[in-house]
This record gives C-alpha cells, structure tokens and sequence, in this order.
C-alpha cells in the first residue's frame, strides 16, 4: 500500500524549521545555522590567508579593504556566531553529560544574554578602530 | 506410505473454515483470539482503529462484580470470574489496587448486610475495613464515610486490552482489516455469505467470502444486522465521563447501594474518572454531551471525594453502550449481561450477532459465541482462551499482514534489537 | 452552539495530498477530539483518525493542531481556537502517512519493544498524583498508607506511548533509526526498574549505540511536548551521565 513519506530533502529542513517550536529547537536550529556559517568562514579565512603567497602588495590592498564599514560589520556578524556557537556549545556540553538538563531553557537564555553584551561592547570596539 | 500419513493429507486437505468478526471492540478483539485460538482463519473487520466505538471510551474498570452482587447476580458472578482469569491472562496490561464500596448515608449503612451476602453468594472476595483505615489508604475520601468494604476491583486501559487479543489473534493467523467498513453483507437465498467493504485508506471496494459471520459491532450491531434484513434487539444507551486533572484516589471508588449515576470513580494513571450516567440514544455516531450530565458527575464525585469540586476537568467522553433490550423499560434497569442471536432463527444462516455485556466479561462473550460458532461449522475445538498468555500488545503494530494490505510495510521490519532480546512484555 | 472551521489533512494512496475545509457544530466546552468526530460523522465518513479513550490514557489520537503536537482529547477548543481562523489539523511529523490523520506506527512500537518498559510500574506513595502541576496547585499532598497485604500500589507508566515526542525530535527526522524520545526514555525505566545485570547491560548498550543517546542534539523539543510530562530529554541526559560514569570507572579500572 502506498504511504506518503516526506522525501529525504524535506525532512533535512526540519533540522531548522522553528515553527511552533520552543527554544530548545531555536538553540538546535543556530547551532547548525551558525555552524554552517563558521566553516563556511574557515574556508573564506584560508583563502584570504593564501593572498600572504602573492606577496605584500596583494595583501596591503585585501587589508585596506578588510578596514572598510563593510567588512567590519562582517566581523561583527562572525562574532556573532563564535559567540552564539561557542556559547550554546557550552550548554549542549553540559546538558548533554546530564548536568542542568532540566535547567537548559534558562542557560540558554542567560547565555545569549551574555552573548549580546559581548557582541555589543566588541562591536563598539571594533567600529571605534 | 503407512496409514497415519494416509490421514494426515486427509486432514490437510479439509478446508479451514474463514469466520469474518465485524467490529475491533472488546467483544470482536476476543472473539478473534478464540477462534484462532481454535484453529478457525479469522478476518476482524473495524471501520476505524482498534477500541475505536463503545470500548474506547469505557470507563476502564476491571469490575469485581460487587456493583451487581445485588441486583443483577448473574452478571456479578460473570465479572468475578472474568476478573480472575483477565488477571492470568494479561498481568502486565492492569491497575490492581483493588477497590472500596463506600456508605455515605444511613441508607447505604443499610445496604451493607445485603451487599456482603450478594458478594458472599457470588464468591466475590470482600473484606469490610474500618473508617479509619479506608481513611489512611484513600486520604482524599470523605471523612463523612460511614462503613467501607474492600473488593478486586482493577484497572484496564481499553485500548491495549484489544490490542493484546488481536496481536495473539494475528500470531494465531488472524487478519485485521482496520479502516475498513462493511457497506453490506452479501447474502444468497437464506444465507450470509460474505461482506463488502470499503476501505477508507484507499478508498478501495472489496468483497470478502465468509463460511459465517460473528456480529459484534456494539450499539452498532443493528445497523449491521439490518443488511441481513434481521434485527437485534438492542438500545443503544449513551453515558457520561469525566477526566480529573489529577489522580485523587489509588483504588477504585464506589458508592455502596444500588447503581446509579456517577457512583463510582475509577484511577488510572494521573487521573480520576467519574461515571456514569445513561441516556437513549438514536444515533450512537453523533452524541452531544449534555452539559447538565458533566455537572452531576462532579457533584456526585464530590460526595465520595470533597476535594473533586476543586480539580479542573481534564477530558470528558461520552459513548453508547450496547444494552439488550430485555426485562425493565428504565435505562438503569436493563440488564448489563451478554447474549448470543444466532440469526439462523430469524431466517437467515452463516451469521451470528453477539450484543451487550461489558469489556470485563469480553472473554466469556467470545467463548460463548465461539462454541457456537464452532459448533455451526461442525469444528471440533474447545476453548483455550482461559489459560493462554496473551502477547505483548505492542507487536500488534508490527504485525506485518500483506495478504489484507495492513498498514504495516512489509518490507520495513527492521529489528531495533540486538539479538536475545524477549520481545514479550 | 458555534460553527467551527477546521482544515484537515487528507491523504489516500494513490493521489496527491490536500487540506479539506469543513464546518462543524459543537458546544463551546468541546475538545478537539469532538470537532473531528464531528466532522467524520456528519461530513465525511472517509476521514481516518485514530481514537480511543478519550482521556490521554491510550496515546492514539496524536496529531497536530495548528502545527503544534497535542492530544485531541484534552486539548480545550477554547485553548486552541481563536473564534475565527480554521483549526489545521495535520499527523504526526516523522512517520510515515497511511491515510489522512493516521501515521504507520510500526517503527514506533518496534522501538518500544526493543526497549520492552513494562508499561505497568509502582505508584508514587502520595497523592494526588498528576501530570499537570499548575492545575492542580491549590491541593495539599497527602501520605498514604498502603493496606497491610499490599506491598505496593501499581499504576500504568506515564508514557502513554503517543508519538508525540518523536514528531517533536528534529533527530528522528535525520534518522531513520534513532531510538528516538520514546524509545529512549522506555529504556530508562526499564533499565531503572530490572536488578537483572544482564538485562541492564542490554539496555545501556542499546542506549551507548548507534542509534541512541548520543543522536540526540539537544533540541529538548520532546520535553517541551510531551502531554504526561515523561521528560524523555531528562532521561536521555541521565542514562549519558550514567554511561559516562561507566566509562570513566573502566578506564580508571575501578
């Protein structure tokens, strides 16, 4: 008899599909969300390294743009996620090991919480450059 | 070839009998399981899940019998017994906290002789315990109690009662066609010989032949019988339940006097349930609660438990149950007991209606329709429902069935365990 | 009486699934079990459902209501419904559709069996006893004194075995062969209610396996829906701790 099961690429969505979900799923859905984001980053990172290879003006006109409004509001967005991944990594380590699992609504929170005021004083600094 | 074997291929080659069971209740799960029990083929035809009509929403009590000891002595000595032989059966399925038959007035006090004799001739075991101690057990009873007597009652959860029947009924051989509903009997001359289904998960039409039917759609088993132009004398009487939020009590309560609305309240799991009331009713489909209903079941709750007026209402369900019309025109005075109609009677063969009774006494009503059964198709097979086991009701999911397309795939039976596990729970 | 519109979920083999609009008639004090009855018994008697008791003791009816899993049968209309939009109702994430509302728990009870809880087990010695705390606030908890030939009161586990948990897992939805919540938590009571040593080395490597504790990622979704307050991600985090424990005590050589 034919059964109607969602197929493989549907199902993969789930892992980030927050609707009607509490946040334990919103913490699931930005880990892999900002891990995803991070390592997309790790390659950017060793490809813009590989520009020291092409001597030093290639790298003095890639530092002068990394200067730029634009690219330090790219910064703030990867600090964003080291902190938001570091963070709730910590979290999920701790519950996971069965200790504050029944605690981890308000760990989470008080972690972003500590996250957007690590974000905010960085991003002070770093637009103060 | 020596002449043992000669008889063993004449054996092989007598046809097995195919009985076709309308309904997964109660009644039609047992019945299934006798008659694979007793080597029959067995189909189970139910319009929608397992429990899905009258023993879904039942008030899920394993009854001692002592609510009958008084009034209705046949039915108390059917329900003791039952009550002993679910209790080998089905060990890991019940609740036994056994139960108190509670005086609450004078009236009931007086009652007390009469009930300790009923439960006496009826070797229903009861023990009558002190205020005091009834008080320490149950805290939550009122403290107004004037006499309390201890009786087996148990707890049951309807749904994986029909479920263990018909998991044993399928590892016997049994088929069961759920979502399917029979839109006719198939009748030749004076004979039934078959049903027409449609099965609502495809919407697929199917006849299936049968050497006899066994009717056991509950307060539905009119509507059943009507296709065979017979009828069945049955007054479908609707009753009233409400779920407490939280479990008050950890044995069965029950008023001690003659039955009557909301007189007992039966636990299960994180909740009392208060029943029940009873009403005709001329469509068992469609029953609106009456509000009115809901509202007496709190007060009488409040009466056996004070605390009852403060506890939100978790649910409330209302069903018909399948009465027999026979004897008393009141709907409290019908008879809870059980009744086989062979429709041979009436004019028409190969078809059988099993009505009333109580999902404590499921057994016995399919022993009695078996025998019948088996005796109309000249089987010679006794009934072994007492003694045998019955299986884990969780492989009844599981079961994969593809000769009647069952919503098992077939394909997919991968094992979650490693090897030497005991499946049976 | 007012007039409730609901969305359902229809599915048959062989053709495209679709959303079905119907109106249906029931008293305000309904739960949504009623709103579904209602609609197969006065619009379409092809609509497929499961039920059966009515007062979360069986698990049958789970499916979702607006997007969010609950029991039909003691979810309050009132609770749900906004007096306007349509009431969606679809089934269960994570498991195959047979028909409409109803989901192939095959794979489900497989997993429940593996993990073979008794679905009976020793009452708490208290009362009341519940799964909804706020509910029932105001009552005062009581001791209770068993009578002298018993040594315990029994009760069903919490579990009604509803799937709820597992259409709330975003794991279960990754893999096909996780144990999942249910399964999970079935293997803590079981391996916490057995003094047979070989059966709890069954269990904890079932739970240390392929497939158990350790796929879980945290979502803590199956907590949040659970309608009997089982805790399955509490468990799954104490049956990790517990097998972190043993790991260390064997490496250590205790």
């Amino acid at each position: 008899m034919a059964i109607l099961d969602s197929r493989r690429v549907s199902r993969a969505g789930r892992w980030v599909d927050v609707r009607h979900r509490r946040l334990g799923m919103w913490a699931y859905a930005l880990n892999r969300i900002t891990g995803i984001g991070l390592v997309v980053y790790l390659y950017l990172h060793l490809c813009i390294l590989s520009l020291l290879t092409r001597g030093q003006s290639a790298w003095d006109s890639f530092v002068s743009l990394a200067r730029s409004p634009f690219y330090l509001a790219l910064d703030v967005i990867l600090l964003a996620g080291i902190l938001i991944h570091g963070l709730n990594g910590l979290r999920i380590a701790l519950t996971g090991c069965g200790i504050g699992a029944g605690a981890q609504k308000a760990i989470f929170t008080m972690l972003m919480i500590v996250s957007a005021i690590a974000l905010a004083v960085a991003a002070l600094k770093i637009f103060h450059i | 070839m020596p002449a043992g074997n000669v008889s063993l291929e004449k054996e092989k080659l007598k046809i097995i009998p195919h009985v076709i069971v309308i309904g997964a209740g109660s009644t039609g799960s047992a019945t299934a399981h006798d008659l694979a029990l007793r080597g029959l083929r067995v189909t189970v035809i139910e319009r929608g899940e397992v429990a899905f009509g009258t023993t879904g929403r039942n008030h899920c009590l394993l009854h001692s019998g002592g609510r009958y000891c008084v009034t209705d002595r046949e039915s108390a000595i059917e329900c003791i017994d039952e009550n002993m032989i679910l209790r080998k059966i089905m060990p890991d399925l019940l609740e036994l906290n056994d139960g108190l038959f509670v005086a609450l007035t004078e009236a009931d006090l007086a009652f007390k002789e009469r009930f300790l004799e009923g439960c006496a001739a009826c070797h229903i075991p009861a023990t009558e315990i002190s205020v005091k101690q009834a008080l320490a057990i149950e805290p939550f009873l009122n403290p107004k109690i004037l006499a309390a007597v201890r009786v087996p009652d148990g707890v049951f959860e309807p749904f994986r009662f029909c479920l263990a029947f018909l998991a044993t009924a399928r590892e016997n051989g049994a088929a069961v066609r759920t979502y399917s509903e029979v839109t006719d009997l198939v009748c030749s001359g004076k004979n039934v010989t078959g049903v027409k289904i449609l099965d609502h998960r495809t919407g697929q039409k199917e006849t299936l032949n049968a050497d006899l039917i066994v009717n056991a759609a509950g307060p539905w088993a009119g509507e059943i019988a009507a296709k065979a132009e017979v009828s069945v004398p049955e007054i479908p009487t609707a009753g009233v339940m409400v779920a407490l939020d939280c479990r008050l009590n950890n044995m069965v309560l029950n008023r001690l006097n003659k039955p009557s609305d909301g007189d007992i309240v039966v636990p299960q799991r994180a909740t009392s349930v208060i029943g029940t009331t009873s009403w005709k009713v001329d469509d068992p489909d469609l029953i609106t609660i009456p509000a009115e209903h809901v509202e007496r079941m709190i007060t009488q709750g409040e009466q056996l438990m004070p605390a009852v007026r403060n506890v939100p209402m978790r649910a409330k369900m209302a069903v018909a149950r399948p009465l027999i019309a026979v004897g008393g025109t009141e709907a409290r005075d019908v008879s809870r007991t059980f009744e086989c109609f062979d429709h041979a009677r009436d004019g028409m063969n190969g078809f059988v209606t099993i009505a009333g009774g109580k999902t404590t006494t499921a057994r016995a009503m399919a022993q009695k329709v078996a025998d019948i059964v088996c005796r109309k198709l000249d089987v010679a097979a006794e009934c072994r429902t007492r003694d045998t086991l019955l299986v884990s009701y969780r492989l009844f999911f599981q079961q994969a069935d593809p000769r009647n397309g069952s919503s098992v795939r077939s394909g997919q039976n991968r094992s979650f365990q490693r090897s030497g596990v005991n499946e049976h729970a | 009486m007012p007039k409730v519109p609901l969305q359902i979920f229809r599915y048959k083999a062989g053709e495209p699934s679709r959303y079905d609009t119907c109106t249906v008639d029931i008293p305000d004090s309904a739960h949504v079990i009623d709103a579904i009855d209602a609609a197969w018994a006065v619009h379409d008697p092809s609509l497929t459902f499961r039920r059966a008791c009515h007062h979360s003791s069986c698990g049958s009816c789970a499916i979702r209501i607006n997007g969010v899993e609950k029991l039909p049968c003691v979810t309050k209309l009132s609770d749900v419904w906004d007096g306007r939009t349509p009431l969606r109702l679809d089934p269960l994430r994570n498991f195959p559709v047979v028909s409409d509302l109803v989901v192939d728990i095959s794979s489900f009870f497989q997993r429940m069996s593996a993990a073979d809880m008794a679905i009976t087990c020793e009452a708490e010695a208290f009362l009341p006893f519940t799964v909804d705390s706020f509910a029932v606030a105001a009552l005062e908890r009581k001791a209770v004194e068993l009578p002298e030939d018993f040594s315990r009161f029994n009760r069903f586990e919490q579990c009604i075995e509803c799937g709820i948990c597992m259409s709330a897992c975003p794991t279960m939805a990754a893999d096909d062969r996780f144990l999942g919540p249910a399964g999970l938590a079935a293997i803590y009571q079981a391996r916490h209610k057995t003094d047979d040593p070989k059966k709890v080395e069954h269990l904890l490597g079932l739970a240390d396996g392929e497939h158990g504790v350790w796929r879980c990622h945290s979502a803590f979704e199956c907590t949040e829906a659970c309608p009997q307050a089982v805790d399955p991600a509490g468990k799954i985090m104490a049956l990790r701790r517990e097998l972190i424990a043993r790991r260390f005590s064997k490496m250590w050589g205790k």
